[in-house]
């Protein structure tokens, strides 16, 4: 049964080449390569399941300058899953923002770079310059993610422990005990606007876009470097990447190439967002 | 000797008279047979009956004498409480409470259907439980009294008569994610209530307030520095090497002890002659043992505090920096045993969530026996009892990078919030225990801006001794002897007995389980002699009194609590409720829930023998 296949397959080929060349043009703008990307459908404001977050946008533009189509593998689970859940079991190929250098995986060249930011309202004409800041100091709830640098800090400069409460009230008081619990950063931003917390600090991107949209106006800055003088400082600026499989090296090479050229449409993404721009560290 | 001891400790205090004399009437009531005072049944916290009129022989003969219906469906853990021939009946949230007559159950005497901020639902971890009661005789000027917990944080004070509201007041406020579950507690006239909510952070209490008035009397902290923890001047003097001053700051990494929980929902007990109260404080927060360097003190201790002032005479730290979630709050109970060098001693027995029973000499906190409940325990070698320190096995440790297998016991603890009881006449004491034994399989995932999540899954299952195929074999019941060690007699039960057990002079005990039995043993041998079907599974304890002749024992059942949460809010996911779920996945094809009492006889005599009892009588 093989046999004869085997023996009729070069007329068929030639056929089948003579029709390709005339077709494949075509065929390329009817159906691209598709680029796989991990998204989770509940990471607002970086990816939502309509696909409106930010770096759903990029992912739509780097897979564009890459000739394919941006193909969107949805996760119900928060994104710190994609890569154990979704990039490593092969059921997409590419997770958009992760840190550079982020030892699971390849990362990409740095696309932008962030950093943190303290909210607070306009109306309180606040500008804080340094970590021992009076005014900080005499804060008394400031909403801040778990597990991040913001956290780190605050445990620095010893707020953390008499904030702790206030943090877990943004979770309503759920246990993290076997369960990853995100503070909502559209509910960090609200609590600043409302006057129930003096001020958030968090991860620039991540409220961004809720700062813009507030009603009631706020004024976001860059936070002050860690100038304790005590321990290791405290990094508040990160490279954020694009990230494939190990061993995955042609597509890392792709979407490198890709990342050059997306450049100034990344630029305009970030741009609209919100989110002050840092210059790559590099 | 009581009276005595009585009236010493009064003078001593300088207490007003009538403060000792409602103390007095309080230890009275709690003598006879009728009554159901306290949770315990006294300040022993013994759960022990001198009634023999249902004993041995004749408890087959035992029927339902009537029945009632608290209308909550979720877990009932506790018992009722029984005074002057009414019956008070407390249930989960939204802690409702029912005074029935027990010549005459048919209407109820009054009730109280508090109005709660239902965010409290939210904050409870593991179902929404209550654990009971606490009553106070009164003082001719201020009526005796009811005293109940809201789960949202406030504790209240009834008129036992009437049900109308004395006083009300916060004691915990969810708004910090702290709820109330504890059933109050009454000595002289001070009502003590505990706190809960350790997993967010909550930094442990203990608060004494005045039963009339609800003023605040003094408030003790389980972390902090020590005028905060009341630590009186020679506070462990008996063993200095337990740890003295300076330790509630010291054994934490810089302002950890303001977050360190430690909380306390437990059960108490009192000793009128030591004048302290005895109860143990939970596990430290965060619960990721990596997060919180130090011995963490003092949480995880058995505690003796002078019930006046607050003022802890001893410490003693069970588990030094738990990384199991083995919250010491579990039941102390009191006796008056002779140790092995034939020295008469008075006792204070608890057996912890971390799988050892420990009996302390509760005058000075000496160590003078620490046992496994099961030859299954593996975190702990043993407890070197002159240190007081337990030798632990490195393999099953929970720490980060390290995949614990096969701990034993679970987070659960090979004993929970089960009220147990001893019989003094056979110094046995009789155990509902927890047979489970889990996985804790930590990671770590990073995500961008530099944060990580640090977690762990926890995966329960039946401990060796059960079948790990099926499910079941999670339980089992036990008679045991703090002096020798040994133990009488044992038994497995399909699941955890997680509500304790009744001891009675009619050489029984009786004990309720989560697949919906109330069953009897012999007190001796450990022989199934009785046992009924309930409408839902057990978590509470069962208790006895005498009514015009007649011997009664009454039980909640109402499953639920922690290992019924699965069943209770229909999780599926076997790591949901820490674990709980997976272990007691089998529960619901036995049981399902429901919430009430029922109350048993010998043949089911009771007040509706007569049957114009409860009958419409037109005029």
């Amino acid at each position: 049964m093989p046999f004869p296949l085997q023996t009729r397959l070069p007329r068929a080929f030639r056929i089948a080449g003579c029709l390709l060349l005339g077709l494949v043009p075509l065929q390329a703008a009817a159906a691209p390569a598709e680029l796989r990307i991990c998204a989770s459908e509940i990471e607002a404001p970086y990816s939502y399941k309509d696909g409106s977050g930010f770096e759903n946008r990029i992912a739509e533009v780097v897979a564009a300058q890459m000739g394919r189509k941006a193909t969107f593998v949805w996760s119900p689970r928060a994104a710190i899953y994609l890569v154990r859940d979704a990039l490593d079991k092969n059921e997409c190929d590419v997770v958009m923002g992760l840190d550079t250098g982020d030892e699971r995986v390849l990362t990409t060249r740095p696309y932008y770079r962030a950093g943190y930011v303290l909210v607070t309202r306009a109306d309180r004409e606040l500008e804080i310059g340094s970590w021992s800041d009076p005014r900080l100091a005499a804060m008394g709830s400031i909403a801040m993610g778990f597990a991040s640098s913001a956290e780190a800090m605050m445990k620095k400069i010893g707020k953390y422990e008499d904030n702790a409460n206030y943090v877990y009230s943004l979770v309503d008081f759920k246990s993290r005990r076997n369960q990853y619990l995100r503070v909502d950063p559209a509910r960090m931003v609200n609590e600043v606007a409302q006057g129930k917390a003096d001020a958030a600090i968090a991860f620039a991107p991540e409220v961004a876009r809720y700062v813009k949209a507030s009603t009631i106006p706020l004024h976001m800055q860059t936070v002050p470097a860690d100038d304790t003088g005590a321990g290791e400082p405290i990094p508040f600026q990160f490279d954020q990447s694009m990230a494939v499989r190990k061993g995955d090296q042609a597509l890392l090479d792709a979407l490198n190439d890709a990342l050059v050229k997306a450049a100034p449409q990344i630029r305009k993404v970030l741009g609209d967002e919100g989110i002050p721009f840092i210059p790559a560290a590099s | 000797m009581r009276k005595v001891l009585l009236s010493a400790t009064a003078l001593a205090t300088a207490i007003a008279s009538t403060l000792a004399l409602a103390n007095d009437k309080l230890v009275q009531l709690s003598q006879s047979e009728e009554n159901w005072v306290m949770t315990g049944k006294n300040y022993n916290a013994n759960n022990y009956s001198k009634a023999t009129q249902i004993n041995e022989k004749n408890v087959k003969q035992l029927r339902p004498a009537w029945t009632f219906s608290t209308g909550v469906l979720n877990g009932h853990e506790g018992t009722p409480l029984v005074v002057n021939g009414t019956m008070y009946i407390h249930s989960p949230f939204p802690n409702l409470t029912f005074a029935l007559d027990l010549d005459n159950p048919t209407r109820i005497k009054w009730m109280d259907k508090p109005k709660q901020n239902a965010a409290a639902r939210a904050v409870a971890c593991c179902d929404v439980v209550n654990r009971g009661l606490a009553y106070w005789p009164g003082d001719g000027k201020v009526p005796p009294l009811i005293f109940k917990t809201q789960l949202d944080g406030h504790i209240v004070a009834l008129d036992a008569t009437t049900g109308a509201v004395h006083w009300k007041l916060e004691n915990s406020d969810i708004r910090v994610g702290s709820t109330l579950t504890i059933a109050p507690y009454v000595v002289k006239d001070y009502v003590i209530v505990g706190s809960s909510g350790a997993e967010l952070g909550v930094r442990g209490y203990l608060t004494a307030y005045d039963v009339k008035t609800g003023e605040q009397k003094w408030r003790a902290y389980a972390t902090g520095p020590d005028d905060e923890l009341r630590l009186a001047k020679d506070f462990n003097s008996a063993n200095p090497h337990y740890g003295q001053f300076g330790l509630g700051l010291k054994t934490w990494e810089g302002d950890a002890w303001k977050i360190g929980g430690g909380t306390n929902w437990g059960w108490y007990a009192f000793d009128p002659g030591t004048n302290l109260i005895y109860f143990g404080s939970g596990n430290p927060a965060p619960w990721n043992e990596t997060m919180r360097p130090g011995d963490n003190k003092w949480t995880m201790t058995i505690w003796g505090r002078n019930v006046d002032n607050g003022e802890a005479r001893f410490g003693y730290q069970k588990t030094p920096h738990d990384e199991w979630d083995y919250a010491g709050v579990n039941v102390m109970m009191l006796s008056e045993q002779t140790d092995k060098a034939g020295k008469k001693r008075k006792l204070l027995t608890h057996p912890d969530r971390n799988g050892i029973i420990y009996t302390l000499d509760r005058e000075n906190g000496d160590l003078v026996s620490a046992d496994k409940l099961d030859d299954t325990v593996n975190w702990v070698k043993s407890v070197d009892l002159k240190t007081g320190l337990p030798l632990r096995d490195p393999e099953f440790a929970t720490r980060m990078d390290h995949n614990g297998r096969d701990i034993c016991p679970s987070a659960m603890g090979y004993h929970n919030q089960g009220h147990d009881s001893y019989n003094p006449e056979k110094q046995t004491f009789f155990l509902g225990i927890n047979h489970i034994c889990m996985d804790w399989e930590p990671f770590m995932l990073p995500y961008r801006a530099g944060q990580f999540f640090v977690g762990a899954t926890l995966n329960m299952y039946p401990g060796p001794k059960g079948d790990r195929q099926n499910y079941e074999g999670l339980g089992q019941i036990k008679a045991y002897n703090a002096i020798t060690g040994e133990y009488k007699w044992d038994k497995m039960e399909r699941f955890a007995v997680w509500g304790g057990t009744l001891a009675t002079a009619g050489n029984l005990v009786f004990y309720g389980t989560l697949d919906g039995f109330i069953k009897a043993r012999h007190a001796d041998t450990g022989d199934l002699l009785w046992k009924f079907k309930l409408p839902s599974g057990v978590i509470g304890h069962p208790m006895t009194y005498t009514h015009k002749g007649t011997q009664y024992v009454a039980i909640f059942y109402g499953v639920g609590g922690w290992p019924g949460i699965g069943l209770v809010q229909d999780l599926e996911d076997p790591t949901a409720g820490l674990g709980a779920v997976g272990a007691f996945k089998k529960l619901a094809n036995y049981t399902q829930m429901g919430g009430g009492i029922m109350v048993f006889s010998l043949d089911g005599k009771g007040p509706y023998d007569d049957l114009s009892l409860g009958e419409y009588a037109s005029n």
